[in-house]
């Protein structure tokens, strides 16, 4: 299964048809075949990495977790603990599943039993096979609408659920916030349940800090640490402040990384570079870009702060730009600006190419209040 | 030191992974920048190869994989104290040239190669497994991924009937181990 398209309406604070189209739009040179794109069906092009920019309070978390959302649909076919309204929202999701092509439309509502669990409302499922040569076409009207009733499940349960049929990780969504002691556990917990070899975690420990040469999870709270040679025990919240949060968050998401592009599900980071050195965050990227690493098509979907990471794509209809206006809107950077690939996008980006610079005024009022 | 190889295109790359991978180079992935190959004419135009070296930060040395490579490789200036040697390995006039020698076509290509160009002759005389060569990198896989010894024969033979090189031209047999 591959995510291609979302278009949202009455997400959050987002403007009416929200669109994320991960479909490759801009011409395909053979390089970018070979690290920007992943080819899902011949000659159906994806991105191996999406970078999400835009100034603080511009939308992208909120353009994450509307994926996210997407995500857990098609992973589970239900969706909880959102902490939100759900009554209003209508997706419509288009998706890649062995040949052929769907998009799902529904409605959400809150449900009246379960604690913030959401309703599905008026599913429809349609589909088209897919041909290389109506590429053009893909989401064009012609569409045939499949017979499944939505009677026939329960309300809060995704029609999806008749074309994907298995519950499994088709994405993680590593938030901004997500770094706490119980995170451990969780990581220790994904390991297992994937059977990673433990090998691994040795090995991203060693880039980290190389003091550190072994954790082993003892109990759900408590770990065995090997440092400088010493073994040593603590319990979640004291590894917690024992290790550096460069540390914890590279444990973390380098792990979540590595059974993603094992496995091929898709990686949505927010902040990918919140405590890296940024050759680690541009390492993390160029994995995904990598094809003898990243075999079976995981993408790599991240919001930064940091520009600079946009040099690392030689595209420019991967990265999209989100702005506050009355709504949060989103543009994409090569259909809205045209950028030639060969410009630098950080130089762009200082430039205020993109409408993303930080008000310089706000900054001198509070600079004039400290001078006072 | 490490060894960055840049190929001019996916093809030429998948010769020389197919290579590197079956252990036929001189050299292997851990003495080259970022463990691989890449697919890049240019470095200013890669930001692939431009973030391994920086992320590599020591001395390199490039080896060049393409056809006759006549475009000089221009350095960034960030690169220009990191990169100590650049070498041309090059398949003159086209890649296509060892996939007419493995099908012993050299004789016939000869005759019409003042027409034709090595690729439109493979096009159009070359058939594995059912399937005629397009300029697909699939193909090279297929034809030379199951099949080593025919890649370092048509590399061997190559250097043998090829003597056109020019002096900065080096033949791909070079790099791949006695």
């Amino acid at each position: 299964m591959k995510l291609l398209r979302i278009v949202a309406n009455g997400f959050r604070n987002c403007k009416d048809d929200f669109v994320i189209d991960m479909i490759a739009k801009s011409k395909k040179t053979s390089e970018d075949k070979e690290y920007e794109l992943l080819e899902v069906d011949e000659g159906l092009y994806v991105y191996s990495t999406v970078g999400i920019v835009g100034k603080n309070a511009s939308g992208k978390t909120t353009t994450l977790e509307l994926m996210d959302w997407c995500y857990d649909i098609l992973s589970t076919f239900r969706l909880s603990g959102k902490q939100c309204v759900y009554k209003g929202i209508s997706l419509d999701i288009i998706f890649y599943e062995k040949g052929f092509l769907y998009k799902y439309v529904t409605e959400l509502d809150n449900s009246d039993t379960l604690e913030d669990s959401a309703n599905f409302k008026n599913q429809k499922i349609y589909r088209k096979k897919y041909y290389k040569s109506k590429i053009k076409q893909l989401y064009s009207d012609d569409w045939e609408q499949q017979g499944i009733v939505e009677e026939s499940i329960p309300e809060d349960f995704s029609l999806i659920y008749f074309v994907l049929k298995k519950t499994t990780i088709r994405e993680i969504y590593y938030d901004a916030f997500i770094e706490n002691a119980k995170n451990y556990n969780a990581t220790f917990r994904l390991m297992e349940l994937v059977e990673l070899d433990y090998t691994i975690l040795k090995k991203v420990l060693k880039i980290f800090d190389d003091n550190i040469t072994d954790i082993k999870q003892v109990e759900e709270k408590n770990y065995s640490v090997t440092y400088r040679g010493e073994e040593r025990k603590y319990s979640d919240k004291e590894l917690f402040r024992f290790l550096s949060s460069g540390t914890t968050k590279g444990i973390n998401l380098y792990i979540v990384a590595v059974i993603s592009l094992k496995m091929g599900f898709d990686l949505v980071v927010d902040e990918i570079e919140n405590h890296f050195h940024k050759t680690l965050v541009d390492n993390l990227i160029m994995l995904y870009k990598d094809k003898q690493v990243n075999k079976k098509n995981a993408t790599l979907i991240f919001t930064t702060h940091y520009c600079e990471l946009l040099d690392l794509f030689n595209r420019s209809d991967n990265i999209w730009i989100t702005h506050s206006r009355d709504k949060i809107e989103i543009d994409n950077m090569y259909e809205k600006y045209g950028l030639r690939t060969e410009l630098l996008k950080s130089k762009k980006f200082y430039q205020n190419a993109f409408d993303t610079a930080v008000n310089y005024e706000a900054l001198m009022d509070l600079k004039r209040e400290l001078m006072q | 030191m490490k060894y960055l190889i840049m190929c001019e295109g996916p093809n030429e790359k998948k010769i020389m992974d197919i290579l590197i991978e079956n252990n036929k180079l001189i050299v292997v992935p851990d003495d080259l920048v970022g463990r691989e190959v890449y697919h890049a004419r240019q470095i200013k135009t890669s930001p692939v190869v431009k973030t391994q070296l920086s992320m590599y930060g020591g001395e390199v040395e490039i080896w060049r994989i393409g056809d006759k490579q006549s475009d000089a490789l221009s350095i960034p200036p960030q690169y220009k104290k990191q990169i100590k040697k650049i070498t041309k390995y090059c398949t003159l006039p086209e890649l296509e040239m060892l996939l007419i020698i493995s099908e012993k076509m050299y004789k016939e290509y000869d005759k019409t190669k003042t027409q034709k160009h090595p690729k439109q002759f493979a096009k159009e005389n070359i058939v594995f497994n059912k399937k005629k060569y397009k300029g697909d990198t699939k193909f090279y896989e297929e034809y030379y991924g199951r099949d080593i010894p025919k890649l370092i024969k048509a590399i061997q033979e190559y250097k043998h009937r090829n003597h056109s090189h020019g002096g900065d031209q080096h033949y791909l047999l070079e790099i791949v181990k006695p």
